[in-house]
Formats: C-alpha cells, sequence, structure tokens
C-alpha cells in the first residue's frame, strides 16, 4: 500500500512540475491532468472514494475537457525561450516559500515520529464515504453549502447572460437565406 | 497471498468478461446489421476449410459453423488484419499522444467493469467470495467519472490527426458526452433516492424485494422515466445508434478516429464495443434486477445460485447490447441541433422533474 501512494505522489510531483515546466501549453494541460487524476489517486489510497471520485468527475472530466479544448481551437504554438522577469522569480519564490512552510509542521511531526494529526485509522475508514460526508455537509456546514451553491448560480446566470447576442440584427442576405437571430 | 491470487483471477475474469461481451457485439452487429438490411454477412471464412488432420477432424464441422456463421471473420480474420496492417502516423502531430489516445479511449471502459458486481456473493471452501474487483462505497459515481475520462481519449485522438474532420469529430463527441453525462447523472442521483445507497450490490440486492406485494422492485418499475432517459442518453455516450455524430461517415470521413490505422483504430472499436456492454450491464444491474429472477428467491451463499445469477444477469446484458444494435441498425441519425436539444430542452428537464417527483414521494413515503 506505502509503495503504491508513495508512486501516485511521485507522479502527482512529477507531473505538478510539468505543468509549469513544459513550453507547449496543450502538454501543460495534460500534466495538469495526470495531477488530478494522481491526486484523486492519493485520495482513494487514503480511503476517501468519494472525494477520489468527485475530483475525477468535476475536474479531469469537465473542466479540464474545457479548457484542453480551448488550447486545442486556439492552436497555440509552443513558447520559445521567453524569459522570466525578476518580479515574476521573486513572487514565485515567496508564494512557494508560504506553500512549503504552510506544509512543514505536520510532514516534520511526522518525521519526528509523533504525529501532530488527531485523527486515528479508524476514524479515517468512515470519513471518506458518502454518508459520512452528505451528513457533515448537510448539518454542520449547510451554511457554507447552500452559499456555494449560491455562488454557482451566480455563475450560471452570469455565463448565460455573456452568452446570450445583444442586438445581432443580420440583413436578409443576395441568395434568400435569411441569417442571425432576432 | 491467498486473497491476492482470488483477487488476480476475479480481474482476469472480469477483464475477460469485458472482452468476451465487446467481441460478442461486434459479432452481433456485424452479422444483425446484415439481418436487418437484407444482406447475408459475414459468412465465407472458414466455412469450407477441409483438414486430414486426425486432431482437427473432429471440430472440422463446429470450424465450418463458426466460419458459415461470420464469427471466424470477424473475430479473427479482422483482428489478424489490424495486427498487421500498416501503423500510419500523420505528419506534424505528437506521435505519443496518438499512439496514447486509443489506450486512454479504452481503458476507462475496462476499469469501469471493476466495480460492478457480476453474481451474488458465495461460499467457496469457506470463503466468501465477492465477485467483483473493486467493492468501493461510491461504485456508481465511479462509473461516471470513467465514462468522463474516456473523453480524453477522443479529444486527443481528434487532436493528433491534424486535421479539420478529426477535430471536428472531437468536437462533437466531446460535446456530446458532456452534455450527455447530465442527465445520465440526475438519473443515478434518482435511484440513489431510491434504494438510499450509491453501492451497485446493494442496489441489486433490494430488487428482490416486491412492491405491493406483487411488483417486483425493479429499477424500471420504481424509475420509469429515469429508464428511458439512461437509455437515451448511455446510447448518446457510446457515441453510436442515432447519436453518431463524432464520426458521422458521410459528413466527416471517420470523425475522430480518421487519422487512425491497424489495430490502433481497432482499439477504438474494442472501446466502443466495450462500452455497449457496460452500458448494457448497468442497465440490467440498475433497471431489471440485474440476476435476480422475479418472484423466485435463490438461495444465499451457495455456489450453484450464484452461477445460476451470473447467467441470468448475462442473458440480461445480451439482451439490451442486441437492444442496442437494432437501435442502431434502425434509425437515422440526428441533426446536431436535435442532438443538442435532445440533451438539454428534452431529457435534462424530464431527469431533473424525475429527480425533484422522487425526491417529495420518497419524503411523503
Amino acid at each position: 500500500m506505502n509503495v503504491i501512494s508513495f508512486l501516485i505522489g511521485m507522479t502527482a510531483v512529477v507531473s505538478g512540475i510539468c505543468v509549469v515546466g513544459l513550453r507547449n501549453p496543450l502538454f501543460s494541460a495534460f500534466a495538469l491532468v495526470v495531477n488530478l487524476l494522481a491526486v484523486a489517486g492519493l485520495y482513494a489510497s487514503l480511503d476517501a472514494h468519494f472525494l477520489a471520485v468527485s475530483q475525477v468527475v468535476v475536474y479531469a472530466g469537465a473542466i479540464m475537457v474545457l479548457v484542453l479544448f480551448v488550447l486545442m481551437l486556439l492552436n497555440l504554438k509552443s513558447e520559445s525561450g521567453r524569459r522570466l522577469g525578476f518580479v515574476r522569480c521573486a513572487t514565485a519564490l515567496v508564494v512557494g516559500c508560504m506553500v512549503v512552510m504552510s506544509a512543514l509542521p505536520p510532514i516534520l511531526a511526522h518525521f519526528s515520529g509523533m504525529s501532530s494529526s488527531t485523527v486515528s485509522d479508524n476514524m479515517m475508514s468512515s470519513v471518506g464515504t458518502v454518508q459520512a460526508i452528505g451528513r457533515e455537509l448537510y448539518t454542520k456546514y449547510v451554511a457554507q453549502f447552500e452559499l456555494a451553491s449560491l455562488v454557482l448560480l451566480i455563475g450560471i446566470v452570469g455565463a448565460v447572460m455573456l452568452a446570450k447576442r445583444k442586438n445581432v440584427e443580420l440583413a436578409p442576405r443576395p441568395g434568400g437565406l435569411v441569417g442571425g437571430s432576432k | 497471498m491467498f486473497e491476492l491470487l482470488v483477487l488476480l483471477i476475479k480481474v482476469g475474469f472480469v477483464l475477460n468478461i469485458a472482452l468476451v461481451l465487446g467481441s460478442l457485439c461486434t459479432w452481433l452487429e456485424r452479422k444483425g446489421s446484415a439481418l436487418i438490411q437484407d444482406r447475408v454477412g459475414a459468412n465465407r471464412a472458414g466455412a469450407f476449410v477441409e483438414s486430414d488432420r486426425w486432431y482437427l477432424k473432429p471440430i472440422l464441422p463446429v470450424i465450418r459453423m463458426m466460419g458459415w456463421l461470420g464469427v471466424i471473420n470477424t473475430l479473427l480474420c479482422d483482428s489478424l488484419k489490424g495486427l498487421w496492417k500498416e501503423d500510419f502516423v500523420p505528419e506534424g502531430t505528437s506521435k505519443f499522444l496518438h499512439a496514447v489516445a486509443p489506450i486512454i479511449a479504452v481503458m476507462p471502459i475496462m476499469l469501469a467493469f471493476a466495480v460492478l458486481p457480476l453474481a451474488p456473493d458465495f461460499y467457496l471452501f469457506g470463503y466468501r467470495i465477492h465477485p467483483r474487483v473493486a467493492p468501493i462505497d461510491a461504485g456508481l459515481l465511479f462509473v461516471l467519472a470513467m465514462g468522463s475520462v474516456a473523453v480524453y481519449g477522443v479529444a486527443i485522438a481528434g487532436w493528433t490527426g491534424n486535421n479539420k474532420f478529426s477535430l471536428l469529430g472531437a468536437l462533437r463527441a466531446a460535446a456530446q458526452m458532456i452534455s450527455y453525462e447530465l442527465p445520465m447523472g440526475l438519473v443515478f442521483v434518482a435511484l440513489i433516492v431510491v434504494y438510499g445507497t450509491l453501492d451497485v450490490y446493494s442496489i441489486v440486492e433490494q430488487q428482490g424485494d416486491l412492491v405491493l406485494g406483487f411488483l417486483p422492485k425493479w429499477g424500471v418499475f420504481m424509475q420509469p422515466v429515469g429508464f428511458v432517459v439512461l437509455l437515451l442518453a448511455g446510447m448518446a455516450e457510446t457515441k453510436r445508434g442515432p447519436f453518431d455524430l463524432p464520426e458521422a461517415e458521410s459528413e466527416l470521413a471517420a470523425g475522430y478516429f480518421t487519422e487512425y490505422s491497424g489495430m490502433k483504430f481497432l482499439l477504438f472499436w474494442l472501446g466502443e464495443f466495450c462500452e455497449i456492454a457496460l452500458f448494457a450491464l448497468l442497465l440490467a444491474l440498475l433497471f431489471f434486477g440485474g440476476w435476480q429472477i422475479p418472484w423466485v428467491q435463490l438461495p444465499e451463499g451457495v455456489w450453484w445460485a450464484a452461477l445460476l445469477g451470473h447467467f441470468v444477469l448475462m442473458t440480461k446484458v445480451v439482451f439490451f447490447c442486441v437492444l442496442q444494435i437494432v437501435i442502431r441498425w434502425t434509425l437515422p441519425r440526428f441533426r446536431y441541433d436535435q442532438l443538442m436539444n435532445l440533451g438539454w430542452k428534452l431529457l435534462l428537464p424530464v431527469s431533473l422533474a424525475n429527480l425533484v417527483l422522487t425526491a417529495i414521494v420518497k419524503v411523503l413515503a
């Protein structure tokens, strides 16, 4: 089990580096898909099956497909050796350090032998089930859950508004075909 | 060690089921389409085979029969032809992605079989055997997830084709698969509301009960609207039947796999036929009671009952395979706007209303 999680974790790390390192945006997108799938694998190895499956359905299955298609249709060429400026490098360094710092305490605690997490293995196996997540979502976190759905609704309405064409009135074509919508 | 062995046997068995059902569909498609179109179909290869070898003599009639039925032609000759054909790769595109795309198209379909039970649990040598590879909690969602991952195979194939027909086919396929996943997911949610679980095994177990004293608690009786919606959405998911716009021969050459040849091309076909089988299995398990025989209670945990249940399930699966093939060869192709209208303006609202209605009934009951 440990070997498998290690392999999945390495896949996630390598593909993550590929996402930012590869020159061709399309290959970066594919690397991101692999990364998302690997993270789903990590969830699954922690017995959080529902989380893993939702990760695949939502991120890998829906969002990335759209990203991929935009990239394919734009037909972008791979970026040729553009230098990163000082500001960008500095920002990346600072943000990276902050992320590592935030993850540092549990890692250190793990390696010094005393796990800081109070979650036992027994609890872990019941946390990831659909029932447990559903109960938590609809009792403890119901306000946040409803807020999230409100945000999504706003997003949907916004998308519809953007997609709706305004004042498109095309003149009849000489061939007699009437084009455009009213 | 023993558990690992059992797991390996199960993996082999499930993979075998997937491939056998896939090849059965291939043959059914060839001969069935011939039957429907009033042709004879494949009936030559192997039909007149002669041999003086002693070990071939007794099985010669069987081989001739297989040849006459077109089995040898569709399964043996076609696959050998695929293996020996030139493997053409178009210029100016990623060779790696071109090679990987058919694998990505097939692999998720095979994986989805892992969570579906193929027979009731039974005891063998005092050891309880679950006839499925991965008994995970969110089994039904896993099938949906694998369906959405399969889009990548199509998308990559269309892009690496490096021509407009392929890309158009891939675009159509992705749009179609994403659109029809929504009603499919909503039907699954309604089923979950009815049976109160995401576990396919538990859903099938519950379908052995009776409602109102005489009606089997099958999904088709509990969710008749859901069944129709899932049948349509599933056929659109498999990109076949009246929904074969992504590969519309008369418009796009062959759509997303225009530039594929040899075994890579056949892999797409295998994936498609396995998807038919997967969908038929899903229909049989969720809506037609799986291995349950109506009004008959089979003893629990006995090996022969499990075997009988498996055959019952497979009979239903083959029925749905045949149904899909008959629909595919009977109905003409949709127009693209009709396809999108059916998905977004009919199936989605109907499945939503179905879900709300199911929830209301569930709360009141």
